[in-house]
């Protein structure tokens, strides 16, 4: 299993990472942020293979996957 | 990668990036870090051999700003010069080279051809955007035909300089052209441009969504669209952006002829005569 780490001062809504995630286990957030930029938001984790793609193309350093423990 | 990234400043937090929402400025950074951690890793090279120089421009911010690196920024499309001071001095310097189209193309156009020329051992990552995007969109010597800018509303009525063919007939060791959508080759191209000894020039293409007006979104999948890969069978077809590996020469590198010089007249050369 995967989780999805989104640092909010960071990320400026681009929404690079959704777009280039092959499994579509993420997507946009239906509010915007204080700041004023739509983050990205997990969909369905369990789809995600952790091919790490959205965080090697992110340009704000804002996106990681981490591993985590379960039966998954 | 924030391992190598500076969060505080002198002046207060650098991060988040000052760059605009999507730009490939970001990316292209995040995609050296790949490189040098992989080279730290593999070829154990130290951290401190690792020098970062930049000009002026938006993709220049990168080297001084954010770097946990050696870094220095320098004038405007001198970059390269610094560059080869700093590699005479100490030729045991991996030196990285930022630079954006305008500052390699036009304003530092004579730099970048007697860089090359010398073949000297530096890494050029130039990012093409087609535009002056810090000053505010407008036409630079990369802008292709009719392509619509701030100065040019109608649409550029003049060609468009090919950095990588300049390179390569300046006699760069390695050239290459990917862009922000293809990341593994371009952080495979970054990786052998550093291990290469001798001028490695890297053009990326990447986004500039706020003066070309479409979202980064778009911008990468047109970047994915108008490209083609080349191969030595047949010709990229028409409309398309070639990109790929130009040209991988073992030339001599100016360190190392200079350094031959050096030992052909140790203890041959009279003082004073």
């Amino acid at each position: 299993m995967y989780r999805l780490w989104v640092e909010e001062k960071y990320c400026k809504g681009c929404l690079i990472c959704i777009d280039v995630c092959p499994k579509d286990a993420l997507a946009p957030a239906h509010e915007m942020n204080a700041r004023g930029y739509i983050l990205p938001v997990e969909e369905d984790m369990t789809r995600c293979k952790g091919c790490k793609l959205c965080e090697l193309m992110c340009p704000d350093f804002a996106i990681a996957i981490e591993e985590i423990e379960g039966n998954g | 990668m924030l391992k190598y990234l500076k969060e505080e400043g002198p002046l207060g937090p650098r991060m988040p990036l000052i760059f605009c929402p999507g730009c490939g400025a970001g990316q292209v950074l995040n995609y050296t870090l790949q490189a040098t951690d992989r080279l730290m890793e593999k070829d154990g090279i130290r951290k401190e051999q690792f020098l970062f120089i930049s000009g002026i421009g938006c993709s220049s911010r990168i080297a001084s700003h954010y770097l946990n690196f050696d870094s220095a920024w320098t004038i405007h499309g001198r970059a390269l010069a610094v560059a080869t001071g700093a590699l005479v001095a100490n030729p045991a310097f991996k030196v990285i080279v930022f630079t954006g189209d305008g500052d390699t193309g036009s304003i530092g156009g004579n730099h970048f051809i007697h860089a090359c020329r010398r073949n000297i051992d530096v890494t050029i990552l130039c990012l093409n955007n087609d535009l002056y995007g810090m000053t505010g969109g407008q036409h630079a010597p990369t802008t292709p035909l009719g392509e619509i800018t701030t100065t040019t509303p109608y649409g550029s009525i003049e060609a468009a300089f090919d950095l990588c063919k300049l390179a390569e007939v300046s006699g760069a060791s390695y050239v290459a052209r990917w862009t922000t959508a293809h990341p593994r080759q371009t952080i495979r191209s970054i990786v052998k441009g550093i291990r290469k000894r001798g001028t490695a020039f890297i053009e990326i293409l990447a986004q500039c969504p706020v003066h070309k007006k479409m979202s980064p979104v778009s911008m990468l999948r047109m970047y994915r669209e108008k490209t083609v890969q080349i191969s030595k069978t047949r010709e990229p077809a028409e409309g398309k952006i070639p990109i790929g590996e130009f040209c991988d020469l073992d030339k001599p590198e100016w360190n190392e002829s200079y350094q031959r010089i050096i030992d052909q007249f140790r203890g041959k050369a009279k003082i004073g005569v």
